[in-house]
């Protein structure tokens, strides 16, 4: 009943009576509509990239600033169809370059970053510009009137919404989402976060590259101080955070308000103007703490669709065999890890306990691919494991929860749990993923609070919600950390019994405890660990026996 | 008979005054002559714009207005001129947003143009596709000819970068042939299309005039850090120093120049020199500095614009582009005088036209104006024009003592 | 000698990156406010002084006892006005984060549009202490000299005062988790206005130092602003030896370009060095690892 084609429509009919304004306006509300229109692209480009994953780039003004370049080096040279696509290939390459950082630095980092990288690119073109080409502005007297550079920045503007609207609609819109809201519980769900940034990065800046590109003719003079103004890049990240950059249309809301009120200001306070306009915007930024979005929103109707009836799968995986072989991890001078081998037959539920800071959670982090490992090799199933990025182990079928819960906030535990289905080997998508899903959600007991959003969820809730999302990925191997800690006596039944049902369906399970009881009525066996050296293996009542394992836990007086 | 002819008379001349009244659309536009302008009042370029360009437009409308206003033959009288602005805050896009404002909303008679030559290029095709004058005074470019004629209601008014060339470099190969200085030259400029023009033209000029250019590098933009590239200019031992340099350098080189004691023998830099600031800055440091621009010091009626500039500003004006802006404006004046609010028969007369302005006698061929002053020295606290040598008032260059520290 | 000389000029150079810093250092690592408006403040700073210098005779290094606790006061004053909201009504970091770069930079137009209608839009320049002086063979402007000076005594001082003392401490504990500094007793709220109240005073040190030799116009700040972004981040947020650090490398390395390779490579080099900084170290020089 969803009645996904209100929005698409809505922006088409805009769009066409947009196209119709040069027909009647004089040259001033055409030059405001340009104003308007290559904000709205710029925004809403940014936002596709930036406003899901939440890295902020300030490169908006470098991406922007080549695609003009472009057209004041090759545009008097080329057909104009021609030059856009180069400009286009220019600035998709220069943003792989960006789009890789992302993969080194996060938060305020890459932001200031982006910026550095920005202002390095304006310094280079000026520096050829001045000592190769021995003159700094470039000349555009292409035959473009504004008429026709407002139509191609309301196609450009269309195209961005359309773009972000069929994204948002794919497996990369939800991948970007997970990926601003957690990039470890991404990468463990399946997500190639590497490949879904620099794709919808590329796709961003294809289009504020072209967006410079269009614009150009309207400067006739342009050199790197005017391509490359710093400025822009700032604005259009707070407007586009000021309408709400999370949502498609967001970014607009901010655009429209944002350059009309620079506007006004400017045709009748031209000497107070800074002081107004400061004043005026803080007013707003105050008054609306969600951004114009969130005002919105709070007075849209919210049309939810009825619930999909919900569908046990039954968990049948045949669980795979594991191989750890002379696994290594240091940490500067710190060897977490040593040399730790051992094999768990499909099927077995293993526990790896040992003292705090014994390198467990370690151990676990390299056979999930959340750490690199320094020397050894996992084996699944006979395939190597090492090395191959987290997001293919999780492919091949091995889950985890995490010692730290990481369930993904905002999303309901539907959501959290269809993530799950929709990066992993045999991919569910639409109504059956959310039949699936709640089937899940049921065995594991949160089947009343399937639509709730997974922030409000008491602590156990949302470690079985991480635990539903990682039985979504129908694996072969189930990696638990301390999944039973902090519960109480009742909690601890259920939860064992639940993980006893896993076993019995077939899971190979390894499980990183401190809790005696459970290790004694789960496993099979038992790995005791510690300062990162294996120091015991066999059935849990030899093992908690061991002389070495009780001095290990009680120190040398108490063994 | 008498009162016959009265009555006739009195109804022709009612029935003139009707049809004039209503021909003219509307009536108000004869109340006050309208004078738009974008400029830039915030953002980087905001000091260059009120030395050079704004103190000059505001003080040309308070004398008309105080002077009652323009005479408009159409009207009969003087009338005055209302001023619509508009602040570019130093971004293209707005400026010519505000422009097409001005045209299309506020209806101005006439336009001003904005400050900078990239402002001056970019606001063109407006100013040319609606047919008003542009009188260019921030905008040197060696391109002016060329786009004169492209754009034939541009005027061009402060001169090339080329011309700025020649004339140094005639005023260096003067002092070279009286013995005062040697063959050769260290040449910095800043990386922008300023900069960059003059660094050309300069090396040209040089080139023919056999200088030895035996430093040449650039800075980027805003630079104020000049102590490295100083100290290697002072490391090749050059006879001149030449900076193509803008302001916040300009002031920069001379106080590291100072500091670092690097006495060259002469010693140049561009943009900002002829700012009065200078002088107040640097004191008697700043005895015999050349630099770009300079005016005739003694010429009564730059004497005179000076007193009104500080009387109305309480500042003075720059020795090289306010008084050529002034005068563009006097220039506009005469035109409106001669032929009316008819913008194509007013760029006509501007083109044609000879004008009595502060600056002398004006006449400008192919739309520019060849007798500003391109070179000028600061000699006894006044920064006199020294080049082109013909020009009336061009004084003597003197030699520049070492820094008092 | 080449080598002492470009050390020695870039250090000086630096020392005046490093002291535009220090402020947002404590701004944004301690109150978490990312300061737009900061180098406003800087301007005000320096174009007050001018007006003392060249308008009442009073010489800048005294003009530093009027203008920094006036500084001082009035952004103590803005925190609590205008900030304390945001911080109450963020649910997280990241939310005030976005907030105050919303906030401030209204706060940037408004206080640029101050110093445009007090001081007007044209430049502003003296001279003070422009003297040379001659250390290990370079020649050195005293009023550049006495501007490291204060940087490395700033950047020192207050890094001390914050290792060894216990109001120092309680500073670093809310910078670092500002909920559990709250369970240990320590008044968050109190604790982040005076670190944002210093980082304005130390805003304004700067631009009154820097006024001594740099020209300054009412729409600088912007300039100002993110080049400390770049010092700040480059040397780990909330550290003040590491911005410290950072604006000396920065300086020296732009210096050697200049006087090595090429002048117009300068700013290029600035940012080659920031970004091959940030590659090889992703939270800078000395900043410390989040989740």
């Amino acid at each position: 009943m969803s009645r996904w084609w209100v929005g698409p429509s809505l922006v088409g009919v805009v769009v066409v009576v947009l196209a119709l304004v040069p027909l009647v306006a004089n040259n001033y509300y055409l030059a405001l509509g340009v104003s308007l229109l290559y904000f709205a692209a710029l925004a809403t480009s940014w936002a596709l990239f930036s406003g899901s994953t939440h890295y902020i780039s300030l490169a908006t003004v470098a991406l922007f600033g080549i695609g003009a370049y472009t057209v004041g080096v090759i545009g008097e040279v080329l057909p104009w169809p021609l030059v856009l696509l180069v400009a286009g290939l220019i600035g998709v390459t220069l943003s792989l370059i960006v789009g890789l950082s992302t993969l080194r630095l996060s938060g305020i980092y890459f932001v200031i970053f982006s910026f550095g990288l920005s202002e390095l690119i304006r310094q280079l073109v000026t520096w050829y510009e001045v000592n190769i080409h021995k003159s700094v502005g470039r000349y555009i007297f292409i035959d473009i009137n504004q008429t026709q550079i407002y139509w191609q920045l309301l196609a450009l503007t269309a195209l961005v919404l359309f773009a972000g609207w069929l994204i948002g609609r794919s497996r990369l819109g939800l991948a970007l989402r997970v990926i601003g809201e957690d990039e470890v519980v991404a990468r463990h769900a399946g997500i190639d976060t590497t490949k879904a940034k620099l794709v919808m990065f590329a796709i961003s800046s294809l289009f504020m590259t072209l967006t410079g590109a269009v614009m150009a003719p309207r400067w006739t003079y342009i050199d790197p101080a005017i391509a490359f103004n710093p400025m822009l890049s700032f604005e259009v990240v707070i407007m586009a955070l000021f309408g709400g950059a999370g949502t498609l249309i967001g970014p607009i809301l901010g655009v429209v308000p944002f350059v009309l009120l620079f506007e006004f200001l400017s045709a009748n306070f031209p000497n107070y103007f800074s002081i107004l306009l400061g004043l005026v915007f803080m007013v707003i930024v105050y008054a609306l703490p969600h951004g114009v979005i969130g005002f919105v929103q709070k007075r849209l109707p919210r049309a939810t669709p009825p619930p999909v009836e919900p569908q046990a799968v039954p968990l049948k995986t045949a669980g795979a065999p594991l191989e750890v072989v002379g696994l290594r991890k240091t940490f500067g001078g710190l060897v977490a890890v040593d040399n730790v081998s051992f094999d768990v037959a499909p099927g077995q539920i293993v526990g790896l306990i040992g003292p705090n800071g014994s390198g467990k959670t370690t151990v676990l982090n390299l056979i999930s691919g959340a750490l690199p490992s320094d020397a050894g090799m996992v084996r699944c199933d006979g395939e190597a494991i090492t090395g191959i990025g987290a997001h293919h182990i999780a492919r091949l079928g091995v889950a985890r929860t995490f010692q730290l819960v990481r369930v993904l906030e905002t999303l309901t535990a539907v959501e959290n749990v269809a993530v799950g289905l929709t990066f992993r080997r045999r991919p569910l998508h639409g109504a059956e993923a959310e039949a699936v899903a709640r089937g899940l959600l049921a065995r594991i007991g949160l089947a009343d609070k399937a639509d709730q959003t997974a922030g409000q969820f008491t602590y156990i809730d949302q470690k079985r919600l991480e635990l539903a999302r990682a039985l979504a990925l129908e694996p072969r191997v189930l990696l638990l950390d301390e999944w039973l800690a902090g519960l109480t006596r009742s909690e601890l039944n259920e939860g064992i019994a639940l993980i006893r049902s896993l076993r019995e369906a077939g899971l190979t399970i390894i499980l990183v405890e401190h809790v005696m009881d459970a290790i004694r009525s789960l496993c099979d066996r038992c790995i005791v660990m510690n300062a990162g050296v294996k120091i015991a293996d066999g059935p849990p009542a030899a093992v908690l026996a061991d002389h070495e394992v009780l001095r290990a836990y009680l120190g040398d007086a108490n063994a | 008979m008498r009162s016959g002819f009265a009555k006739a008379w009195t109804v022709a001349a009612l029935a003139a005054a009707v049809g004039l009244g209503l021909a003219a659309t509307p009536a108000q536009a004869q109340q006050s002559i309208k004078i738009g302008w974008a400029i830039s009042k915030t953002g980087p370029y905001v000091a260059g714009a009120k030395i050079t360009l704004l103190d000059a437009y505001q003080l040309w409308v308070k004398d008309v207005n105080d002077a009652g206003g323009i005479m408009l033959k159409s009207a009969g009288k003087k009338v005055p001129v209302e001023v619509i602005e508009y602040d570019d805050r130093s971004n293209s896009d707005e400026m010519i947003k505000a422009l097409e404002r001005l045209i299309n909303q506020d209806k101005v008679d006439f336009l001003f143009p904005p400050w900078g030559t990239a402002f001056s290029l970019a606001s063109a095709p407006v100013f040319a596709r609606a047919g008003y004058p542009q009188l260019l005074v921030t905008a040197t470019t060696d391109r002016a000819p060329e786009f004169a004629k492209r754009w034939p209601n541009s005027f061009w008014l402060l001169g090339t970068a080329t011309m700025m060339a020649d004339s140094a470099v005639e005023v260096f190969s003067k002092l070279r042939t009286e013995g005062k200085i040697g063959n050769t030259i260290a040449l910095i400029g800043v990386a922008d299309q300023f900069g960059i023009e003059l660094s050309t033209a300069a090396r040209a000029a040089l080139k023919k005039a056999n200088f030895n250019v035996v430093y040449d590098k650039s800075y980027p933009l805003g630079t104020q850090d000049m102590q490295p590239i100083l100290t290697e200019a002072m490391r090749s031992n050059a006879d001149v120093f030449f900076a193509a340099s803008y302001p916040p350098d300009t002031f920069a080189i001379i106080d590291q120049a100072k500091v670092l004691n690097y006495n060259p023998k002469i010693f140049f830099t561009s943009v900002g020199t002829a700012f009065p600031v200078i002088r107040a800055r640097f004191g008697a440091n700043a005895q015999g500095i050349m630099g770009t621009g300079g005016w005739n010091a003694d010429s009564p009626s730059l004497k005179a614009y000076l007193k009104r500039h500080v009387e109305v500003h309480k500042s003075e004006p720059d020795r090289w582009a306010s008084p050529v802006t002034y005068s563009s404006l006097q220039m506009l004046q005469q035109a409106i005088e001669r032929v009316g609010l008819d913008r194509a028969a007013v760029i006509k007369e501007l083109q044609t036209g000879t004008f009595d302005t502060v600056y002398g006698k004006v006449k400008l061929e192919n739309n520019q104006f060849l007798g500003v002053f391109q070179t000028g020295q600061w000699q006894d606290g006044e920064y006199y024009g020294i080049g082109p040598t013909q020009l009336a008032g061009a004084r003597k260059p003197i030699d520049k003592p070492a820094w008092k520290q | 000698m080449l080598v002492v000389d470009i050390v020695l000029t870039g250090l000086i150079i630096g020392g005046m990156y490093a002291l535009t810093a220090l402020g947002l250092t404590l701004q944004y690592g301690v109150a978490r406010i990312m300061n737009l408006s900061y180098g406003e403040f800087l301007v005000a700073a320096a174009l007050s002084t001018f007006s003392l210098y060249v308008g009442l005779a009073v010489n800048p290094l005294v003009g530093l006892l009027i203008v920094v606790p006036v500084a001082f006061a009035l952004n103590w004053l803005i925190f609590e006005l205008l900030l304390v909201p945001l911080v109450r009504r963020a649910k997280n970091r990241d939310v005030l984060e976005v907030d105050s770069i919303l906030a401030t930079f209204g706060l940037l137009f408004v206080i640029q549009g101050v110093a445009l209608v007090i001081f007007g839009g044209q430049y502003f320049s003296y001279s003070y202490l422009s003297i040379p002086v001659s250390v290990l063979g370079s020649a050195l402007a005293v009023n550049r000299l006495v501007a490291l000076g204060f940087a490395a005594a700033i950047g020192i001082g207050i890094y001390l005062a914050l290792t060894r003392t216990r109001a120092g401490t309680a500073i670093r504990a809310v910078a670092v988790d500002p909920v559990a500094a709250q369970l240990v007793a320590i008044d968050v709220r109190r604790a982040s206005a005076f670190a944002y109240a210093l980082g304005g005073a130390l805003v304004a040190t700067g631009g009154v130092l820097i006024s001594m030799f740099l020209t300054f116009h009412a729409s600088m700040g912007v300039e100002f602003t993110m080049k400390a972004l770049i010092v700040v981040i480059m040397g780990g947020v909330g550290n003040m030896l590491g911005a410290l650090v950072a604006g000396l490398l920065l300086g020296v390395g732009e210096t050697a370009v200049a006087r090595l390779l090429d002048p117009g490579l300068t700013l290029a080099a600035t940012y080659v060095l920031f970004l091959a900084v940030l590659l090889v170290r992703p939270t800078g020089l000395f900043g410390r690892s989040t989740r």
